[in-house]
């Protein structure tokens, strides 16, 4: 088992980071087939080449809409995720944070930007857009920040398990059970940071789509246009 | 699926004999009974699905494991990890039916190892997509670890 505690925050996504383990190349095989996956297991291993050559994967065109569907509604969720990470990291407040919880923060914003750019390769053409976000000042005060990611990240979980599966493509319910642990991991770290038991029950509770849709709607963190009272000169975080 | 409540045995075990060896304290203690808890849970949950098709606790070697603080978080972290690895690696072959139930468990089993990790001073969340193990790994993982005979 190792120890990779690297939590640099501003360099380049690599494969590397992604897939320490071959889980996503496992899960590429799974998708596209052996092929696929030993050609891009012999890319180098410079992320964005190797992203590149996942670009126009068939599952946009063959896939069920369904899976189609859910993995679009798991990305926007992912969106909103790296968003909120990357707005406190910007906002300051992941800077004003005891070490241990600076780490936190930017680790699961980077997992979080992982996971956009995974389920974008994917999804091709068929994803979504980022939506426009608006926290409410949320990111920009540490108690608010750090409750709401507790919420976020048990709501991944609940979210992820419900949805795991639905998928007419059994290879994306393992896929999306790699996604499920490491949210997991993260709620449990967020909740032991914020003084809460890691684990609160035996089994993790699923929640259908129209439930996990509700709570989002009702935090009104989803604008419809891009927030006036944002810092709108800054560009965009694109996952 | 019996490989899986193999796992759960293990673990299971292993917090049973740790607490009684009484030698952890603190956060690790809570940690192990909450765990303890849990994984009795998986147990029970694991022999219902599977029904008469159950196997039965097999036994567990674990003597050094549970008698220093060390050798507990090494293997509680171990066997955790292995846990998690091992539900995914299983995900296509699950029922439709049976995924949210047990997509329920392993992000507890994932939650503990995070949990075991953070205690440990390690990276809680270290990858951004778990890896995915097969049955024969998790059995070189528990015999490489002297928790059970090979076979």
């Amino acid at each position: 088992m190792r120890d990779d505690d690297d939590c640099s925050d501003d360099h380049e996504l690599t494969l590397e980071e992604l897939d320490r383990d071959g889980a996503l190349l496992e899960g590429i095989a799974g998708v596209y087939g052996n092929s696929r996956a030993d050609l891009l297991r012999g890319a180098a291993v410079g992320g964005a080449a190797l992203l590149v050559g996942l670009a126009d994967p068939p599952l946009a065109r063959a896939a069920a809409k369904t899976d189609v569907n859910i993995l679009n509604f798991d990305l926007v969720f992912e969106y909103l995720q790296s968003s909120f990470y990357v707005g406190a990291v910007r906002d300051g407040t992941v800077a004003q944070m005891g070490p241990e919880k600076q780490r936190w923060a930017r680790v699961l914003g980077r997992h979080e930007l992982a996971h956009v750019a995974i389920l974008k390769q994917v999804l091709g053409k068929g994803a979504v857009g980022k939506p426009f976000f608006n926290f409410r000042g949320v990111t920009e005060n540490e108690a608010a920040f750090t409750r709401t990611a507790v919420a976020m990240e048990d709501l991944t979980v609940a979210l992820l398990a419900g949805q795991a599966g639905r998928f007419k493509d059994r290879n994306l319910t393992a896929a999306v059970f790699s996604l499920l642990t490491t949210e997991a991991r993260h709620a449990a770290w967020a909740r032991r940071l914020a003084g809460f038991q890691p684990v609160a029950r035996a089994v993790d509770e699923p929640k259908t789509l129209n439930e996990v849709g509700r709570v989002v709607q009702s935090t009104r963190f989803i604008a419809a246009r891009r927030p006036r009272t944002g810092r709108r000169g800054k560009p965009r975080y694109t996952g | 699926m019996n490989f899986l409540l193999t796992l759960e045995y293990a673990q299971l075990a292993l917090y049973e004999e740790a607490i009684s060896a009484d030698v952890l304290r603190g956060e690790l203690r809570r940690f192990a009974g909450v765990a303890r808890s849990h994984e009795a849970e998986h147990v029970k949950a694991l022999r219902a699905l599977l029904g008469a098709d159950a196997e039965e606790k097999p036994t567990f070697r674990f003597t050094d494991a549970t008698r220093t603080v060390a050798r507990f978080n090494r293997s509680a972290l171990t066997l955790e990890e292995t846990a998690a690895a091992a539900y995914i690696g299983q995900a296509p072959n699950l029922t439709r039916d049976r995924v949210p139930r047990v997509a329920g468990i392993v992000a507890v089993e994932a939650r503990h190892a995070a949990w075991i990790r953070a205690i440990v001073g390690r990276n809680p969340a270290p990858r951004a997509a778990d890896p995915a193990t097969t049955a024969r790994q998790v059995a070189r993982t528990l015999e490489r670890n002297g928790f059970v005979k090979p076979s």
